[in-house]
């Protein structure tokens, strides 16, 4: 089976065969050879042959959680997911497709780094403490826009580009879901 | 004393009901209507409903509280931190309702909880405090007497709220241009948090150490300061790291900081525990910041340190026991101890708060390793409380040793499902400026202000990639769809049902 899998800036093939008791885990040109347990839905210990060892012997305790910060958690299928992936102590967000997948997404519509307007979204349900800028400033990035009170914080949600301001979609001291418009920078 | 209520929730709740339990005295908790399944209902042995969720209409409501706890027929109250701890109006409710207030007297807490009578104190009792203002500036001071009052104390300076606490109200002014808008924020962010616009100034002292000193009092006048907490990794003004002893104090500094703690302490007949918080500035001289009239967030390090259950003292405290603890040991810590602060926050989004709920928990164990946290896997971090969700200690023979410790337990504990700032902490304890102990309380928003925290490497991120694959082809799969642990359940019962 092969899976596209987007972490970090890069998008692996990732292809995955088994053999015997094994895995063979075949990613960028290189074969690593796996032996998986599943300790439970969302964990499984890994040993993994490191480059010219003799057998899987480096031991990868991975566990795996919905993703919060993607828009399709949730929508896990039997091949496909967003995931942050935590082993070593890090925890590293993913996202796996069957290969083929992204792509097609791409030509459906404009992914986040595409150049149409903005969405400033709530991240968390809060209250809109501060709107810094007004309908047709020009901002630049990283600008402040607005400041959203939530657990105790103001956090102030900048611009992701320049731009200029085209709407406000919220007033201070309105209390705001996770995921609600703030305001469109275009 | 046989029951005791705690007014408060999360790790520090769960934190007094173990002190409790530990003495044989029974718990009454109280929640919140979000509350209803948080760890510290789960452990005590009753619980009272005060309230919806926001704070404002639950745990911040005395009378609620007060009223539950004579419903609970508790002998005595105990705060906690935040919330209600530094609340005079609280401390007295509780002693008019014939209830023992876990705590200093209410008088203590209104003179020590005005940042203005409070460095007047300090003064009275001989111990240095920041050049300032001793009165709060008038609320009809116009910009220009501020500015003439400022140009007295010198720039740059630092606007602060009398009432406040946790950097709220607390603006740093480096000319004479920034005082007026500095001025209207201060204020109306010291309205908004504290319901008190009251500010005043303070010299900005350079490069400072943020130290503090424990201290108990008995009702019997005895006060003993502890071991100093070297509390200077900070950020937005939130202590973020901790540990204890510092290394900026050496033992002859010890005796005078710790000595001067004690005697502001005196000076106001402090009673329970209490925390003295100095500035130490790059020549080793030391100026009183303010007291804490309540247990801090961080006394786990100082119990560490020095063997004394410091939750468990306040209760004897409060039955009238003497303090009959030795001095001396109190101030020669055989170990080194270290604290970081769990938020459910995304380091990697700008300190994001993280609320949700925990999908999968994995909490350190083993030698030199403590967790005080009210998380458990499958539990809601709400967004209405404050994101702290545990405490992680570690303690070792030397400051090396816990550090090492610390690296170790981090990378053991796993939080799933929400973001939090353990990778954060990862980072801290790799910094060499850090390990050196090379910092003050500008360390965090220098480094942060050189870009993002170390990204995560191509080596794991292909680890993440064979991993997430891994996931999907060993996931155990009904009709094409992933099988969740209910649907196995229920295909196990019907399996048996056909048997």
């Amino acid at each position: 089976m092969i899976f596209e899998v987007a972490v970090g800036e890069r998008l692996r093939m990732v292809g995955i065969v088994r053999k015997g008791s094994l895995l063979h885990v075949d990613l960028d040109g290189r074969t690593h050879i796996v032996d998986a347990r599943r300790i439970s839905d969302s964990v499984v210990s890994m040993l993994v042959q490191p480059d010219g060892g003799s057998a899987p012997s480096r031991s990868i305790d991975a566990a795996f959680a919905h993703s919060i910060r993607s828009a399709h958690s949730g929508q896990a299928t039997a091949n496909g997911g967003d995931f942050d992936v935590h082993l070593e102590g890090r925890t590293i967000p993913v996202q796996i497709r069957p290969a083929g997948s992204f792509g097609r997404q791409k030509k459906e519509g404009a992914g986040p780094q595409g150049t149409g307007p903005q969405r400033v979204t709530a991240p968390m349900p809060g209250k809109v403490v501060r709107v810094l800028v007004k309908p047709g400033d020009a901002v630049t990035a990283r600008q402040g826009l607005v400041v959203v009170e939530a657990m105790k914080m103001e956090n102030e949600l900048r611009a992701a580009r320049d731009g200029r301001v085209r709407e406000i979609a919220v007033a201070e001291g309105q209390s705001v879901d996770a995921g609600s418009i703030l305001l469109i920078v275009e | 004393m046989k029951k005791i209520l705690i007014a408060n929730r999360g790790e520090i709740a769960v934190r007094v009901i173990r002190a409790c339990r530990d003495m044989g005295i029974a718990t009454a908790a109280v929640y919140s209507e979000c509350d209803r399944s948080a760890l510290h209902v789960r452990l005590a042995d009753e619980a009272w409903p005060v309230g919806p969720s926001p704070p404002r209409e639950s745990y911040l409501r005395i009378d609620a509280i007060v009223d539950a706890a004579k419903r609970a027929g508790a002998d005595a109250v105990h705060p906690g931190y935040g919330f209600l701890a530094e609340n005079e109006d609280f401390a007295a409710a509780c002693r008019d309702a014939g209830l023992i207030f876990i705590g200093p007297s209410p008088e203590a807490i209104t003179l020590m909880g005005s940042k203005t009578a409070a460095r007047q104190a300090a003064i009275k009792a001989g111990v240095p405090v920041v050049p300032g203002t001793d009165e709060p500036l008038s609320d009809q001071a116009t910009d220009d007497e501020v500015r003439t009052v400022a140009e007295r104390i010198g720039y740059p300076l630092m606007l602060k709220a009398v009432a406040g606490g946790g950097g709220k109200g607390m603006r740093m002014v480096a000319s004479a241009a920034e005082l007026p808008g500095a001025l209207r924020a201060a204020r109306s962010e010291a309205q908004s948090a504290f319901g008190d616009g009251a500010v005043y100034l303070e010299r900005r002292i350079m490069s400072p150490r943020h130290i503090e000193v424990q201290l108990l009092g008995d009702q019997h006048g005895t006060v003993l300061p502890f071991v100093e907490r070297e509390c200077s990794i900070q950020r937005r003004h939130q202590k973020v790291v901790e540990e204890s002893p510092s290394l900026a104090v050496s033992p002859e500094l010890r005796r005078r900081m710790t000595a001067a703690a004690a005697a502001v302490a005196t000076a106001v007949g402090y009673t329970n525990a209490g925390t003295i918080e100095f500035l130490l500035d790059e020549n080793g001289s030391f100026y009183f910041l303010e007291m804490n009239t309540r247990l801090q967030v961080e006394h786990p390090i100082t119990e560490m340190v020095t063997g004394v259950d410091l939750v468990q003292w306040q209760i004897r405290i409060a039955r009238g026991e003497r303090l009959d603890l030795d001095p001396e040991a109190l101030l020669n810590p055989k170990q080194h101890a270290i604290e970081c602060r769990i938020y459910a926050e995304d380091p990697d989004n700008g300190f994001l708060p993280s609320p949700g709920r925990i999908q999968g928990l994995r909490v350190p164990q083993g030698p030199g390793v403590r967790d005080d946290s009210g998380a458990y896997e499958g539990g809601e971090v709400p967004i209405f409380y404050d994101p702290m969700i545990s405490k992680l200690i570690t303690w070792g023979d030397t400051r090396d040793h816990a550090m090492q410790r610390m690296r170790r337990a981090l990378a053991e504990y796993q939080v799933r499902g929400i973001r939090t700032t353990i990778p954060f902490f990862r980072w801290i304890l790799e910094d060499e400026d850090f390990k050196a102990g090379r910092f003050d309380t500008g360390f965090i928003d220098r480094k942060l202000g050189r870009g993002p925290l170390q990204p995560v490497d191509s080596a794991h991120e292909d680890l993440a990639a064979i991993a997430a694959a891994v996931h999907m082809f060993t996931r155990p799969v009904t009709n094409g769809v992933a099988a969740t642990a209910a649907s196995r359940w229920r295909d196990a019962g019907q399996t048996e049902a056909l048997r």
